[in-house]
């Protein structure tokens, strides 16, 4: 039992699956996530793949500060990622809210609406912060697989 | 041959439970779309009231980020008419450097699109070469700007960073190599016999249409019609700069990818105008807090299009009014009209052929099959496959040119 | 600056009571005030005869007693004309442009949701930009108005 577990999360370190969601941003951080995936910064050569289903993914990567309308989508993906899962805050507005703090439509960031595992500040939140962060969240993972390892 | 009564979904959830509101609902009849309705709202963050309640410096920074993707359009418009209210004359020089980061921001606009936009047909090598070649422009936007998108340079009565000879220089080279490969693109991409037979014929939205529907930027003028703030309602030190306004009569998705690469060409001759003939002098003129009491309505041409602010000012340091109309929001009338009686396996790339500003990946697709009774949602992913696989089945397949285009920018 | 000079003649020889109604603060822009029983026709003639054929946006004021709207006329030209009417704050009935313009839709839904404008002729649709679960009665951009549940605007 303790080895597959093993494996399926030395799999997920090594080849975590991303679905990226937008609620309700400016669009600045998005296409700084999709400028991860291009070959000057190549997100990919982790093992990092882009998907386009919640069903298949690890990690969820928001960006924006949580709108009215997208609150229950938000919500929806989230309950529909298999366990374990993990969320990532991109750029201010999915940490706190940013600079819309206080506007009459926005929540106030993701973790108002879902539980955030990493929260990647800035505005927009640069490549190389984001791969830091998706980095550090998978070292975490690491730590954490050696703590669930049982003892021998 | 595609059974009229259900159509085969390549990949993806279906969510029979959903209950939040879908950003397109679609009455399709075997394979045509014979209605759109088209939902918005999804970005609302209540901006226009943000800004009441916060200082002009302050909007200035919130206003920025309505798109982070013409950041610079949406806050030159609204410094302009807060300048226009205030009665202050920009130094030139100032002028000369917002006309430079507009154009270097259309620049990365047009090759985010050309990527996105080959995304969606299935040709993701394009993907990756324009978005490679975007790294230089985004460079070059960090150096002059400290920042990658979001630049912060303007303030209200100039710009807050000037520009020296070297960077000058560096601007320069980055142009030139970028003109290069555009030209390159235009070669091997645009030129390409796949393309051209797979972006053809889609989206159609003839002149009169154009016009009707008030349509703007590149999505009205590869309808030839010939508007462009820049030449009409000259702002910045575009009244001062020549260039041409780029118009095509194809009427489809295959005119407007000719009118942005087109624009891009015309970019690089303006930046290069802008740093030639850049006069010296201050790069700010100073300007109270308090605007006095009057209002102005400026307009800009983004890369997507028109962009227009107005403000109203009532004489103390926070607005009365801001009203900001982003150009995507004009061009939706006539996406509903492009998307009429078309494959829906044309979807993905008209829409993504205005250049829509609004949230890129929450787009949810309600299908209504008039043949039988059912209703399928999918998620834009889904649709954005099944539209590479029918394309397939019909034989534009983009296997072979995304191998031969890779080969060539390799070789 | 003769043709804006021009814009303002042809509309006061055409309406003589906007005849000091007509401001023209910079090339380019041209401000036209007007009672709303005037309205229609001047907007009529705006678009049908003087070729002021895009509509670049509708703003909404709330203006105390009343609510104000600005109609953004451009012609080809370059030329930008403002017409600004109001109607009383406890009735904001205005008649749709949608006739003339198509995409008049939004920019209207926009100032009946956030407004309380009432627009008479609006096709039905979906409401922009606010939820379908916005509660009634609520406009967010009338300046009495403040954000539900005391989240205040924090700076």
């Amino acid at each position: 039992m303790g080895l597959i577990k093993k494996a399926v999360n030395w799999a997920r370190i090594k080849s975590p699956w991303i679905l990226h969601f937008n609620t309700g941003a400016c669009n600045a951080c998005d296409i700084e996530i999709i400028a991860t995936l291009t070959p000057r910064y190549d997100l990919e050569r982790f093992g990092v793949q882009l998907k386009g289903t919640p069903r298949h993914a690890d990690v969820l990567l928001c960006s924006g500060p949580v709108t009215k309308q997208i609150e229950d989508r938000l919500k929806r993906i989230y309950e529909q990622m298999p366990e374990p899962k993990f969320v990532v805050a991109v750029g201010t507005c999915s940490c706190s809210g940013g600079v819309f703090q206080g506007c009459y439509n926005v929540e106030g960031g993701i973790k108002s609406v879902i539980p955030v595992s990493v929260f990647i500040p800035g505005c927009p939140a640069s490549p190389k912060a984001i791969i830091n962060g998706i980095v550090k969240l998978l070292g975490s993972l690491e730590e954490k697989e050696d703590k669930d390892a049982p003892r021998r | 041959m595609h059974d009229s009564d259900e159509f085969k979904i390549p990949l993806g959830p279906q969510h029979p439970a959903l209950k939040e509101p879908e950003s397109f609902s679609i009455a399709l009849k075997g394979e045509k779309i014979m209605g759109v309705d088209i939902r918005l709202g999804y970005n609302h963050r209540g901006i226009e009231k943000a800004c009441e309640e916060r200082t002009y410096i302050q909007d200035l920074y919130l206003i920025e980020r309505v798109c982070g993707i013409c950041s610079h359009a949406h806050s030159t418009c609204f410094v302009q008419a807060v300048e226009e209210i205030a009665g202050v004359s920009v130094p030139k020089r100032a002028l000369y450097i917002r006309t430079l980061i507009a154009e270097l921001e259309r620049v990365h606009s047009h090759l985010l699109w050309l990527g996105v936009a080959g995304h969606e047909i299935g040709f993701d090598t394009l993907l990756m070469y324009t978005w490679r070649d975007r790294e230089i422009v985004m460079d070059i936007l960090a150096l002059l700007t400290g920042n990658r998108v979001n630049y912060g340079i303007n303030t209200i009565g100039g710009v807050r960073r000037d520009i020296d000879a070297r960077e000058t220089q560096d601007i320069l080279k980055g142009v030139n190599t970028l003109e290069e490969r555009t030209k390159y693109y235009i070669e091997v991409a645009i030129q390409e016999t796949t393309i051209i037979k797979r972006l053809s014929g889609v989206g159609v939205l003839f002149y009169d249409d154009a016009l009707r529907l008030d349509a703007v930027g590149p999505t009205a003028r590869a309808s030839g019609v010939n508007r462009d703030v820049r030449r009409d309602d000259p702002y910045a030190a575009y009244g001062e700069i020549k260039f041409d306004v780029i118009t095509d009569m194809h009427c489809d998705v295959y005119g407007r990818t000719l009118v942005r690469v087109k624009e891009l060409m015309e970019a690089y001759k303006i930046i290069r105008q802008c740093l030639k003939d850049m006069p010296e002098g201050p790069i700010t003129e100073k300007v109270p807090r308090k605007i006095p009491a009057g209002e102005a309505i400026s307009r800009y041409e983004a890369p997507r299009g028109e962009d227009v602010h107005f403000v109203k000012s009532n004489g103390s340091e926070k607005p009365e009014r801001v009203k900001i109309r982003a150009p995507t929001l004009a061009n939706v009338q006539a996406v509903k009209h492009m998307l009429k009686d078309r494959f829906l396996a044309d979807m993905p790339i008209v829409i993504a052929a205005i250049d829509p500003c609004f949230s890129c990946t929450d787009r949810l697709v309600s299908i209504k099959n008039l043949n039988g009774k059912n209703k399928k949602i999918l998620p834009w992913e889904s649709l954005r496959l099944y539209g590479i696989e029918w394309h397939k089945a019909h034989g534009i397949d983009m296997v072979g040119l995304n191998n031969s285009f890779r080969k060539r920018m390799e070789g | 600056m003769p043709q804006e000079d021009n814009v303002r003649q042809e509309l006061i020889n055409k309406f003589g009571y906007l005849q000091n109604c007509i401001q023209i603060p910079r090339p380019r822009r041209i401000s036209v005030t007007l009672d709303y029983n005037n309205f229609a026709e001047v907007f009529d003639y705006a678009v049908k005869q003087m070729k002021f054929l895009h509509l670049c946006t509708i703003t909404g004021l709330d203006e105390g007693e009343n609510l104000a709207f600005i109609y953004h006329l451009a012609q080809d030209s370059g030329i930008l004309l403002n017409l600004k009417t109001s109607v009383p704050k406890d009735n904001p009935v205005l008649k749709t442009v949608m006739p003339y313009f198509a995409g008049a839709e939004i920019y209207e839904r926009e100032l009946v949701d956030l407004l309380g404008a009432k627009i008479q002729g609006l096709p039905a649709g979906h409401r922009y930009p606010l939820t379908d679960d916005w509660p009634k009665g609520q406009f967010p951009l009338r300046k009495d108005w403040k954000p539900l549940g005391g989240k205040e605007g924090s700076i």
